[in-house]
Protein backbone atom coordinates (compact mmCIF):
# COMPACT_ATOMS: atom_id res chain seq x y z
CA UNK A 1 0.00 0.00 0.00
CA UNK A 2 1.42 3.09 -1.28
CA UNK A 3 -0.79 6.00 -0.38
CA UNK A 4 0.50 6.32 3.59
CA UNK A 5 3.88 6.75 2.67
CA UNK A 6 2.89 9.26 0.79
CA UNK A 7 1.52 11.03 3.23
CA UNK A 8 3.75 10.41 5.18
CA UNK A 9 6.07 12.37 2.99
CA UNK A 10 3.92 15.35 2.52
CA UNK A 11 3.66 15.28 6.71
CA UNK A 12 7.64 15.17 6.84
CA UNK A 13 7.55 17.56 3.85
CA UNK A 14 4.83 20.14 5.30
CA UNK A 15 6.30 20.59 8.83
CA UNK A 16 10.19 20.69 7.08
CA UNK A 17 8.34 24.26 5.89
CA UNK A 18 6.69 24.77 9.05
CA UNK A 19 10.18 25.24 10.50
CA UNK A 20 11.54 27.18 7.36
CA UNK A 21 8.16 29.77 7.47
CA UNK A 22 9.36 31.33 10.69
CA UNK A 23 8.03 34.75 10.85
CA UNK A 24 11.16 37.02 10.83
CA UNK A 25 10.13 39.71 13.19
CA UNK A 26 12.73 42.55 10.97
CA UNK A 27 12.98 45.89 12.95
CA UNK A 28 14.42 48.69 11.53
CA UNK A 29 16.41 50.70 14.31
CA UNK A 30 17.33 53.57 13.16
CA UNK A 31 20.91 54.92 15.23
CA UNK A 32 20.36 57.86 17.17
CA UNK A 33 24.11 59.28 17.46
CA UNK A 34 24.46 62.82 17.36
CA UNK A 35 27.58 62.81 14.87
CA UNK A 36 28.80 66.45 15.43
CA UNK A 37 31.88 65.16 17.39
CA UNK A 38 32.75 69.49 18.07
CA UNK A 39 33.22 71.39 21.38
CA UNK A 40 34.00 74.97 22.24
CA UNK A 41 36.21 76.68 23.65
CA UNK A 42 36.50 80.84 24.34
CA UNK A 43 39.63 82.61 24.99
CA UNK A 44 40.10 85.69 28.15
CA UNK A 45 42.31 87.73 29.24
CA UNK A 46 41.32 88.49 33.22
CA UNK A 47 45.17 90.01 34.77
CA UNK A 48 44.61 93.29 35.10
CA UNK A 49 47.90 94.60 35.22
CA UNK A 50 49.41 92.45 32.42
CA UNK A 51 49.59 94.38 29.00
CA UNK A 52 48.09 92.78 25.96
CA UNK A 53 48.73 89.31 24.46
CA UNK A 54 48.42 87.42 21.51
CA UNK A 55 46.24 84.26 22.48
CA UNK A 56 47.09 81.35 19.99
CA UNK A 57 45.19 77.76 19.90
CA UNK A 58 46.81 74.99 18.68
CA UNK A 59 45.72 71.22 17.86
CA UNK A 60 47.88 68.91 20.25
CA UNK A 61 51.11 68.14 17.95
CA UNK A 62 50.25 70.70 15.63
CA UNK A 63 52.76 73.76 15.28
CA UNK A 64 50.86 75.96 13.00
CA UNK A 65 48.00 78.04 15.68
CA UNK A 66 44.39 76.91 14.38
CA UNK A 67 43.20 80.38 15.88
CA UNK A 68 44.89 83.32 16.73
CA UNK A 69 43.40 86.32 18.90
CA UNK A 70 45.65 89.59 18.41
CA UNK A 71 46.30 92.19 20.80
CA UNK A 72 43.63 90.93 23.71
CA UNK A 73 43.98 93.32 26.41
CA UNK A 74 42.08 93.32 30.31
CA UNK A 75 38.40 92.17 30.14
CA UNK A 76 38.18 91.01 26.61
CA UNK A 77 36.50 88.04 26.17
CA UNK A 78 36.23 86.11 22.85
CA UNK A 79 32.71 84.58 21.95
CA UNK A 80 33.01 80.57 21.72
CA UNK A 81 34.99 78.77 18.54
CA UNK A 82 33.22 75.35 17.48
CA UNK A 83 36.21 72.86 17.02
CA UNK A 84 36.94 69.18 16.81
CA UNK A 85 37.16 67.06 20.03
CA UNK A 86 40.67 66.50 20.86
CA UNK A 87 43.41 67.81 22.81
CA UNK A 88 44.62 71.62 22.23
CA UNK A 89 47.33 73.75 23.81
CA UNK A 90 46.92 77.39 24.23
CA UNK A 91 49.40 79.73 24.42
CA UNK A 92 49.95 83.71 25.31
CA UNK A 93 52.72 86.18 23.72
CA UNK A 94 53.05 89.80 24.21
CA UNK A 95 51.56 91.34 21.56
CA UNK A 96 53.37 91.71 18.71
CA UNK A 97 55.90 88.49 19.58
CA UNK A 98 56.73 86.32 16.89
CA UNK A 99 54.38 83.07 16.46
CA UNK A 100 57.92 81.38 16.98
CA UNK A 101 59.28 83.12 20.02
CA UNK A 102 58.46 81.61 23.29
CA UNK A 103 55.57 82.12 25.12
CA UNK A 104 55.37 83.66 27.74
CA UNK A 105 52.99 81.02 29.05
CA UNK A 106 50.78 78.15 27.63
CA UNK A 107 48.63 74.82 28.79
CA UNK A 108 47.00 72.20 27.57
CA UNK A 109 43.48 71.45 27.43
CA UNK A 110 41.23 68.43 26.53
CA UNK A 111 38.29 70.05 24.44
CA UNK A 112 34.90 66.87 24.78
CA UNK A 113 32.38 66.83 21.87
CA UNK A 114 29.29 69.08 22.93
CA UNK A 115 31.06 70.84 25.66
CA UNK A 116 32.55 74.21 26.23
CA UNK A 117 35.38 75.29 28.04
CA UNK A 118 36.63 78.96 28.70
CA UNK A 119 40.45 79.61 29.13
CA UNK A 120 41.35 82.54 31.01
CA UNK A 121 45.00 84.41 31.71
CA UNK A 122 44.36 85.14 35.56
CA UNK A 123 46.24 86.53 38.37
CA UNK A 124 48.22 89.59 38.77
CA UNK A 125 50.92 89.76 35.92
CA UNK A 126 53.26 88.75 38.77
CA UNK A 127 51.58 85.42 38.85
CA UNK A 128 50.36 85.16 35.93
CA UNK A 129 48.19 81.71 35.03
CA UNK A 130 46.30 80.31 32.44
CA UNK A 131 43.03 78.65 34.10
CA UNK A 132 40.83 76.14 31.94
CA UNK A 133 37.42 76.04 32.99
CA UNK A 134 34.49 73.83 32.45
CA UNK A 135 31.25 75.68 30.98
CA UNK A 136 27.83 74.32 32.48
CA UNK A 137 25.84 73.52 28.86
CA UNK A 138 22.95 72.48 31.02
CA UNK A 139 19.56 74.37 32.79
CA UNK A 140 17.72 73.18 35.48
CA UNK A 141 14.03 73.37 33.81
CA UNK A 142 13.04 76.95 33.87
CA UNK A 143 16.12 78.25 34.95
CA UNK A 144 19.31 79.56 34.54
CA UNK A 145 22.75 79.21 35.77
CA UNK A 146 25.00 82.11 36.82
CA UNK A 147 29.01 82.12 38.19
CA UNK A 148 31.02 84.56 39.25
CA UNK A 149 34.90 85.34 38.18
CA UNK A 150 36.66 88.51 40.45
CA UNK A 151 39.17 89.76 38.55
CA UNK A 152 39.57 93.07 40.30
CA UNK A 153 42.92 93.44 41.67
CA UNK A 154 41.99 96.49 43.11
CA UNK A 155 39.38 94.73 45.23
CA UNK A 156 41.02 91.67 46.59
CA UNK A 157 37.77 90.36 48.14
CA UNK A 158 34.76 90.89 46.78
CA UNK A 159 31.03 90.18 47.56
CA UNK A 160 28.58 89.61 44.64
CA UNK A 161 24.92 89.58 44.98
CA UNK A 162 22.21 89.36 42.83
CA UNK A 163 18.67 91.02 43.83
CA UNK A 164 16.88 87.35 43.00
CA UNK A 165 17.91 87.21 46.67
CA UNK A 166 20.73 85.40 46.52
CA UNK A 167 24.38 86.03 47.07
CA UNK A 168 26.75 84.65 44.79
CA UNK A 169 29.96 85.01 46.46
CA UNK A 170 30.25 86.13 49.71
CA UNK A 171 33.79 86.37 50.09
CA UNK A 172 35.53 86.09 46.17
CA UNK A 173 39.26 86.51 46.13
CA UNK A 174 40.75 87.84 43.32
CA UNK A 175 41.28 85.17 40.59
CA UNK A 176 38.77 82.87 41.97
CA UNK A 177 36.19 81.69 39.69
CA UNK A 178 32.26 80.55 41.71
CA UNK A 179 30.53 77.44 40.97
CA UNK A 180 27.51 78.03 38.72
CA UNK A 181 23.73 78.83 40.66
CA UNK A 182 20.22 78.62 39.72
CA UNK A 183 18.54 81.47 39.20
CA UNK A 184 14.98 82.16 38.33
CA UNK A 185 14.12 83.79 35.19
CA UNK A 186 13.85 87.72 35.31
CA UNK A 187 15.59 90.84 35.23
CA UNK A 188 17.93 91.30 38.31
CA UNK A 189 19.89 93.74 39.70
CA UNK A 190 23.58 92.23 40.13
CA UNK A 191 25.88 94.08 42.62
CA UNK A 192 29.71 93.68 43.54
CA UNK A 193 30.43 95.07 46.01
CA UNK A 194 34.73 95.84 47.44
CA UNK A 195 36.21 96.73 50.18
CA UNK A 196 36.12 100.58 48.93
CA UNK A 197 34.36 100.11 45.50
CA UNK A 198 31.26 98.85 43.92
CA UNK A 199 29.29 98.23 40.73
CA UNK A 200 26.09 96.97 39.83
CA UNK A 201 24.37 95.81 36.36
CA UNK A 202 20.74 95.21 35.58
CA UNK A 203 20.93 91.51 33.98
CA UNK A 204 18.08 89.65 32.20
CA UNK A 205 17.47 86.30 32.87
CA UNK A 206 15.76 83.77 30.25
CA UNK A 207 15.63 80.74 31.70
CA UNK A 208 17.38 77.92 29.79
CA UNK A 209 20.68 80.20 29.33
CA UNK A 210 23.91 80.58 31.20
CA UNK A 211 25.93 83.77 32.18
CA UNK A 212 29.29 84.26 33.52
CA UNK A 213 29.59 87.86 35.40
CA UNK A 214 32.66 88.88 35.73
CA UNK A 215 34.03 91.55 38.39
CA UNK A 216 36.49 93.95 36.47
CA UNK A 217 38.57 96.76 37.24
CA UNK A 218 37.41 99.45 35.31
CA UNK A 219 38.93 103.08 34.75
CA UNK A 220 36.12 104.19 36.68
CA UNK A 221 36.46 101.81 39.29
CA UNK A 222 34.53 98.41 39.93
CA UNK A 223 32.58 97.21 36.91
CA UNK A 224 30.34 94.10 35.99
CA UNK A 225 30.78 92.07 32.55
CA UNK A 226 27.58 90.20 31.75
CA UNK A 227 28.30 87.47 29.39
CA UNK A 228 25.97 85.12 27.77
CA UNK A 229 27.41 81.67 27.95
CA UNK A 230 24.98 79.50 26.33
CA UNK A 231 20.96 79.62 25.63
CA UNK A 232 18.54 77.09 24.94
CA UNK A 233 14.70 76.15 25.47
CA UNK A 234 14.39 77.41 29.43
CA UNK A 235 11.27 74.80 29.38
CA UNK A 236 12.09 71.49 26.53
CA UNK A 237 8.97 70.13 24.67
CA UNK A 238 8.63 66.95 25.87
CA UNK A 239 9.08 63.72 23.17
CA UNK A 240 9.13 63.83 19.74
CA UNK A 241 6.92 66.26 17.18
CA UNK A 242 3.68 65.42 15.55
CA UNK A 243 4.64 67.12 12.11
CA UNK A 244 2.94 64.60 9.30
CA UNK A 245 -0.29 63.14 8.80
CA UNK A 246 0.99 60.27 6.26
CA UNK A 247 -0.23 61.78 2.72
CA UNK A 248 3.05 61.25 1.17
CA UNK A 249 3.95 58.10 3.07
CA UNK A 250 4.33 54.72 2.18
CA UNK A 251 1.99 52.37 3.03
CA UNK A 252 3.62 49.09 4.25
CA UNK A 253 2.25 45.45 3.58
CA UNK A 254 -1.12 44.27 5.11
CA UNK A 255 0.10 42.05 8.51
CA UNK A 256 1.22 38.95 7.80
CA UNK A 257 -0.30 37.31 11.35
CA UNK A 258 -3.43 36.42 10.23
CA UNK A 259 -2.11 34.77 7.31
CA UNK A 260 0.20 32.74 8.90
CA UNK A 261 -2.25 31.95 11.65
CA UNK A 262 -4.10 30.42 8.71
CA UNK A 263 -1.37 28.42 7.20
CA UNK A 264 -0.67 27.63 10.46
CA UNK A 265 -4.25 25.95 11.14
CA UNK A 266 -3.93 24.54 7.64
CA UNK A 267 -0.61 22.63 9.03
CA UNK A 268 -2.75 21.07 11.48
CA UNK A 269 -5.55 20.05 9.67
CA UNK A 270 -3.33 18.36 7.20
CA UNK A 271 -0.84 16.59 9.71
CA UNK A 272 -3.73 15.20 11.67
CA UNK A 273 -5.38 13.75 8.65
CA UNK A 274 -2.40 12.42 7.32
CA UNK A 275 -1.53 11.06 10.79
CA UNK A 276 -4.71 9.03 10.74
CA UNK A 277 -4.94 8.02 7.43
CA UNK A 278 -1.29 6.89 7.53
CA UNK A 279 -2.81 5.16 11.26
CA UNK A 280 -5.70 3.16 9.24
CA UNK A 281 -2.97 2.49 6.36
CA UNK A 282 -1.12 0.66 9.00
CA UNK A 283 -4.02 -1.04 10.59
CA UNK A 284 -5.20 -2.36 7.26
CA UNK A 285 -1.78 -3.38 6.28
CA UNK A 286 -1.96 -5.75 9.57
CA UNK A 287 -5.09 -7.12 9.16
CA UNK A 288 -4.21 -8.05 5.33
CA UNK A 289 -0.88 -10.03 7.21
CA UNK A 290 -3.33 -11.83 9.69
CA UNK B 1 -12.39 2.82 1.34
CA UNK B 2 -15.61 4.72 3.15
CA UNK B 3 -13.95 4.49 6.52
CA UNK B 4 -10.76 6.50 5.48
CA UNK B 5 -12.71 9.40 3.85
CA UNK B 6 -13.17 12.18 6.75
CA UNK B 7 -9.47 11.39 7.44
CA UNK B 8 -8.38 12.23 3.75
CA UNK B 9 -11.14 15.20 3.73
CA UNK B 10 -9.79 16.90 6.88
CA UNK B 11 -5.81 16.55 5.19
CA UNK B 12 -6.73 18.08 2.13
CA UNK B 13 -8.82 20.57 3.58
CA UNK B 14 -5.62 21.25 5.52
CA UNK B 15 -3.81 21.58 2.48
CA UNK B 16 -6.37 23.54 1.23
CA UNK B 17 -6.36 26.18 3.78
CA UNK B 18 -2.09 26.25 3.24
CA UNK B 19 -2.98 27.13 -0.16
CA UNK B 20 -5.31 29.65 0.78
CA UNK B 21 -3.12 31.21 3.60
CA UNK B 22 0.08 31.51 1.28
CA UNK B 23 -1.90 33.13 -1.42
CA UNK B 24 -3.48 35.80 1.01
CA UNK B 25 0.61 36.21 2.46
CA UNK B 26 1.85 36.93 -0.72
CA UNK B 27 -1.27 39.01 -2.49
CA UNK B 28 -1.19 41.21 0.64
CA UNK B 29 2.93 41.50 0.66
CA UNK B 30 3.22 44.38 -1.91
CA UNK B 31 3.11 47.98 0.02
CA UNK B 32 2.07 51.83 -1.25
CA UNK B 33 5.66 53.61 -2.15
CA UNK B 34 6.43 56.51 -0.18
CA UNK B 35 5.97 59.80 -2.31
CA UNK B 36 9.62 60.47 -3.14
CA UNK B 37 11.11 64.45 -2.57
CA UNK B 38 12.66 65.53 -6.11
CA UNK B 39 15.85 65.44 -6.81
CA UNK B 40 17.77 68.16 -4.52
CA UNK B 41 18.22 71.77 -6.38
CA UNK B 42 15.06 70.98 -8.74
CA UNK B 43 12.68 74.07 -7.78
CA UNK B 44 15.23 75.69 -6.11
CA UNK B 45 15.36 79.57 -4.17
CA UNK B 46 17.19 82.60 -5.10
CA UNK B 47 18.86 82.91 -1.79
CA UNK B 48 17.05 86.34 0.07
CA UNK B 49 19.08 89.68 -0.52
CA UNK B 50 19.20 91.90 2.35
CA UNK B 51 21.49 93.02 5.58
CA UNK B 52 23.45 90.23 7.07
CA UNK B 53 23.64 90.98 10.55
CA UNK B 54 26.73 88.82 11.72
CA UNK B 55 27.88 87.90 15.40
CA UNK B 56 29.48 91.07 16.78
CA UNK B 57 32.58 89.68 18.37
CA UNK B 58 31.74 90.11 21.50
CA UNK B 59 30.31 87.53 24.17
CA UNK B 60 28.12 89.87 25.56
CA UNK B 61 24.01 89.09 25.26
CA UNK B 62 23.15 90.57 21.60
CA UNK B 63 19.45 91.31 21.19
CA UNK B 64 18.12 90.16 17.93
CA UNK B 65 14.41 90.75 16.46
CA UNK B 66 11.55 87.95 16.67
CA UNK B 67 11.61 86.31 13.54
CA UNK B 68 8.83 86.26 10.70
CA UNK B 69 9.99 84.29 7.48
CA UNK B 70 12.42 80.92 6.79
CA UNK B 71 14.29 79.97 3.43
CA UNK B 72 15.93 77.42 2.08
CA UNK B 73 16.79 77.58 -1.59
CA UNK B 74 17.96 74.59 -2.22
CA UNK B 75 14.73 72.81 -1.49
CA UNK B 76 12.54 75.54 -2.60
CA UNK B 77 11.26 76.17 0.71
CA UNK B 78 9.76 80.00 1.74
CA UNK B 79 7.39 80.48 4.50
CA UNK B 80 6.11 83.02 7.08
CA UNK B 81 7.14 81.80 10.88
CA UNK B 82 4.68 81.36 12.64
CA UNK B 83 4.61 81.26 17.01
CA UNK B 84 4.28 78.02 18.50
CA UNK B 85 4.67 77.05 22.17
CA UNK B 86 3.78 73.96 24.00
CA UNK B 87 0.50 72.19 24.30
CA UNK B 88 -0.82 71.11 27.66
CA UNK B 89 0.97 67.94 27.51
CA UNK B 90 4.29 69.40 27.50
CA UNK B 91 4.80 68.39 23.96
CA UNK B 92 6.09 71.11 21.03
CA UNK B 93 2.64 72.55 19.67
CA UNK B 94 2.95 72.27 15.65
CA UNK B 95 1.87 74.38 13.15
CA UNK B 96 -2.06 74.13 12.48
CA UNK B 97 -1.72 73.64 8.81
CA UNK B 98 0.70 72.33 6.75
CA UNK B 99 2.25 74.66 4.20
CA UNK B 100 3.52 77.36 7.33
CA UNK B 101 6.54 76.24 9.67
CA UNK B 102 6.47 78.08 13.03
CA UNK B 103 9.26 79.06 15.90
CA UNK B 104 9.57 77.42 19.51
CA UNK B 105 8.88 81.09 21.06
CA UNK B 106 10.71 79.25 24.23
CA UNK B 107 13.44 78.78 22.64
CA UNK B 108 16.04 81.72 21.61
CA UNK B 109 15.70 83.75 18.89
CA UNK B 110 17.72 82.67 15.30
CA UNK B 111 20.85 84.24 15.18
CA UNK B 112 20.65 85.23 19.03
CA UNK B 113 23.34 82.36 21.46
CA UNK B 114 21.96 79.17 21.57
CA UNK B 115 19.43 77.02 19.93
CA UNK B 116 16.71 78.14 18.20
CA UNK B 117 14.35 76.05 17.06
CA UNK B 118 12.03 75.61 14.00
CA UNK B 119 9.26 73.24 13.26
CA UNK B 120 7.12 71.74 10.12
CA UNK B 121 5.39 69.80 8.78
CA UNK B 122 6.47 66.77 6.18
CA UNK B 123 2.85 66.31 4.44
CA UNK B 124 -1.13 66.59 5.09
CA UNK B 125 -3.35 63.56 4.89
CA UNK B 126 -2.95 63.69 0.64
CA UNK B 127 0.06 66.23 0.06
CA UNK B 128 3.56 66.88 0.81
CA UNK B 129 3.59 70.16 3.56
CA UNK B 130 6.37 72.97 4.10
CA UNK B 131 9.11 70.34 5.13
CA UNK B 132 8.49 67.77 2.98
CA UNK B 133 12.43 67.88 1.41
CA UNK B 134 13.62 68.74 4.79
CA UNK B 135 15.62 65.45 4.42
CA UNK B 136 17.66 66.19 1.17
CA UNK B 137 19.95 69.32 2.98
CA UNK B 138 23.31 67.89 3.86
CA UNK B 139 26.40 69.81 5.64
CA UNK B 140 27.10 73.44 4.36
CA UNK B 141 23.17 74.10 2.70
CA UNK B 142 22.08 77.52 3.37
CA UNK B 143 19.49 78.38 5.37
CA UNK B 144 17.76 81.78 6.13
CA UNK B 145 15.94 83.28 8.64
CA UNK B 146 14.69 87.28 8.17
CA UNK B 147 13.63 88.87 11.31
CA UNK B 148 11.01 91.43 12.32
CA UNK B 149 13.45 94.53 11.57
CA UNK B 150 14.59 93.39 7.87
CA UNK B 151 17.63 91.81 9.32
CA UNK B 152 18.59 88.17 7.74
CA UNK B 153 20.73 85.71 9.34
CA UNK B 154 22.51 82.77 7.84
CA UNK B 155 22.71 79.51 8.99
CA UNK B 156 24.97 76.24 7.42
CA UNK B 157 23.54 72.94 8.02
CA UNK B 158 26.57 71.07 9.99
CA UNK B 159 24.66 67.78 9.62
CA UNK B 160 20.84 65.87 9.43
CA UNK B 161 20.07 63.19 11.94
CA UNK B 162 16.71 61.04 12.17
CA UNK B 163 15.58 60.07 15.60
CA UNK B 164 12.89 57.34 16.78
CA UNK B 165 10.39 59.74 18.18
CA UNK B 166 10.58 57.41 21.70
CA UNK B 167 14.39 58.40 21.42
CA UNK B 168 14.28 61.96 20.74
CA UNK B 169 17.43 63.35 22.04
CA UNK B 170 15.82 66.67 24.11
CA UNK B 171 19.43 67.72 25.37
CA UNK B 172 20.98 67.46 21.92
CA UNK B 173 18.24 69.12 20.41
CA UNK B 174 16.97 71.95 22.99
CA UNK B 175 19.70 72.21 25.42
CA UNK B 176 21.71 75.02 25.65
CA UNK B 177 24.68 76.06 22.99
CA UNK B 178 27.05 78.58 23.71
CA UNK B 179 27.15 79.71 19.43
CA UNK B 180 24.02 80.36 17.50
CA UNK B 181 22.55 77.45 16.27
CA UNK B 182 19.56 76.40 14.73
CA UNK B 183 16.83 73.51 14.93
CA UNK B 184 14.85 72.25 11.82
CA UNK B 185 12.50 69.77 12.83
CA UNK B 186 9.79 67.73 10.86
CA UNK B 187 8.87 63.92 10.89
CA UNK B 188 10.36 60.90 9.06
CA UNK B 189 11.04 57.52 8.73
CA UNK B 190 8.18 54.62 8.75
CA UNK B 191 4.50 56.28 9.04
CA UNK B 192 2.28 54.22 11.87
CA UNK B 193 -1.10 53.81 10.41
CA UNK B 194 -2.58 52.30 13.53
CA UNK B 195 -1.80 55.61 15.08
CA UNK B 196 -1.70 58.20 12.15
CA UNK B 197 1.82 59.09 13.38
CA UNK B 198 5.24 58.97 11.71
CA UNK B 199 7.57 56.99 14.03
CA UNK B 200 10.72 59.40 14.04
CA UNK B 201 11.47 62.85 13.63
CA UNK B 202 14.59 64.33 10.99
CA UNK B 203 16.21 67.27 12.72
CA UNK B 204 18.38 69.78 10.64
CA UNK B 205 21.41 71.08 12.68
CA UNK B 206 22.83 74.48 11.48
CA UNK B 207 24.84 77.23 12.51
CA UNK B 208 25.00 80.40 12.27
CA UNK B 209 27.53 81.42 8.91
CA UNK B 210 30.33 83.54 10.25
Amino acid sequence: MRFPRTIRHITMLLAAAALLLGVPAAVAAHASTAATGTGWIRLAHLSPNTPAVDVYLYSFGNSNAQLVLHHVTYGTVSPYEAVSAGDYSVAMRSAGASATSSPVLSTSVTIAADRAYTVAGMGPESGLRLVVLDDDLTTPSGKSLVRVIQASLKQQTVKFTCSCGGTLASKAAFGSVTSYAPIPQGTWTMAAIGSSEKASLPVSLVAGTVHTEVVLDGSNGLEILNLEDAAGAGLPPAGGVTTGFGGTAGHGPGSPVPWAALIGAGFLLALTGGLRLRRRGLRRQLHSEV
Amino acid sequence: MSFRRPAAIIFAAGLVVIAAGTAGLLLTRHSTPAMRPVAAGVGALPAPTGPIVAAPQSAAPRPVAAPVSLTIPLIGVTTKLIKLGLTSDGSLQVPATTSVAGWYTGSPRPGAIGSAVIVGHIDSVSAPGVFFRLSELRKGDQVYVRRADGTLVKFLVTTVQQYLKDQFPTRAVYGPTPDAELRLITCGGAFDDATGHYLSNIVVYATEAS
